[in-house]
């Protein structure tokens, strides 16, 4: 029988079961040894005590009362692929149908871009037509703009002037909307002071 | 969308991204998931109901918004352990408390403040003798527990209530391997003198 007692620290490895290399020796010695065995079934009742303990429970509005106090950010990449996601369909089975319709319509169209490089005078013909199209709808509706504004007259006599008058007409409209601006962020800025 | 069923079987790390993107329902997983751990934590810190409450929450706001600051390799129960242990302790600094009966705070005035702060303690045990006995325990342990110094409570809590290592306790804890091994050391032979009475 080894005659030296347990030092605490032996103790403490035998409470906690460790199995690292010396610890046979010590269980070896608690065998043989009352005093310490008792040492250690005294310490193993209280860490058996500790470990009973229960969990308590906090007030069940506990994840509210936090909630309201912590500001949740949404990253814009992630609002960006929820608002996509939102709009694709949950079952299996429909994710792969309408993968399959994105698939054949990104096909058709990829397949109607190359035709269309392809065919180089028909391209150019059409992007003309269309330019004709989209100008004269412009001009159209900037004119129908002014004449509400102006009048037919005040119109005819800005026609008159030409481009320098038009020129003149665009800068003093500039200039009025850069002056209100400017003069509506100053007077906030005094009643702010 | 994510469903709480999804969350519940995700490690922490995945939950906690996914607190990071703003979700919601991943704020609400974490702190269903450590509400009982630290408020138990913190209650047996301060030994007051309400407080650890309050305590409890201010853990919560913390470490919830300030997610971005965690760092992935730290274990996150350590992390919000090490914030519930500084919160408790910073609050003891401030207020020297005096120590509360297991029947109820001294600080309540009602007797539904006395109910609400007092510790329910039940082990399950079929046996009623059995179960008399290990309530008996169940409070001595918790006086005991109670007049243990701050340190000594959190470091014999973390090892045995929550189950840590010890090395995970000295990194939770910012304290050396050896005084996290002394201070439990210490506190179980505390623990021990003061439960001798109830077992004689």
């Amino acid at each position: 029988m080894n005659h030296r007692h347990l030092l605490p620290n032996e103790i403490d490895l035998l409470v906690d079961g460790e199995a690292g290399f010396g610890v046979a020796t010590l269980r070896a010695h608690i065998d043989e040894c009352a005093e310490c065995r008792e040492l250690v079934e005294d310490a193993r009742v209280v860490v058996d005590a500790l470990e009973a303990l229960p969990h308590f429970a906090p007030d069940s509005r506990l994840a509210d009362r936090v909630m309201a106090q912590v500001p949740v950010f949404v990253p814009a990449h992630v609002a960006a692929r929820d608002s996509v996601a939102q709009w694709l369909p949950r079952a299996a089975p429909a994710r792969a149908a309408a993968a399959a319709i994105f698939t054949a319509a990104a096909g058709v169209l990829t397949l109607g871009l190359i035709w269309l490089a392809t065919q180089g005078d028909a391209a150019v013909f059409m992007t003309g037509l269309l330019g004709d199209r989209l100008r004269g709808v412009v001009v159209g509706a900037a004119r129908d703009l002014a004449v509400s504004l102006l009048g037919e007259s005040a119109l005819a006599a800005l026609q008159a002037t030409g481009a320098i008058g038009i020129s003149l007409l665009l800068a003093g409209f500039v200039l009025t909307a850069f002056g209100t601006v400017a003069g509506i962020r100053r007077l906030a800025a005094a009643g702010r002071q | 969308m994510l469903r709480a069923l999804d969350l519940a079987n995700l490690p922490d790390a995945d939950v906690v991204a996914l607190a990071l993107e703003g979700r919601d329902a991943a704020h609400r997983e974490l702190i269903k998931r450590y509400e009982r751990p630290v408020f138990s934590l913190v209650f047996r810190m301060v030994r007051n109901r309400e407080l650890a409450e309050d305590l409890t929450q201010d853990t919560f706001v913390k470490v919830l918004s300030h997610l971005d600051r965690y760092r992935t390799d730290f274990k996150f129960s350590s992390w919000l352990f090490k914030i519930a242990n500084n919160v408790a302790i910073d609050h003891l600094r401030r207020r020297q408390l005096d120590t509360v009966s297991i029947d109820g705070s001294p600080h309540a005035t009602t007797a539904g403040e006395v109910d609400s702060s007092r510790f329910d303690i039940s082990d399950g045990s079929e046996n009623a003798l059995e179960e008399m006995e290990a309530k008996e325990l169940g409070s001595a342990i918790e006086r005991a527990i109670s007049s243990l110094r701050p340190e000594y409570r959190s470091c014999i809590m973390l090892r045995h209530v929550e189950g840590r290592s010890y090395e995970e306790i000295a990194s939770t804890l910012d304290l050396p391997l050896g005084t996290v091994k002394t201070y439990i050391h210490r506190a179980r032979h505390e623990l021990r003198r003061a439960l001798e009475h109830t077992r004689e």
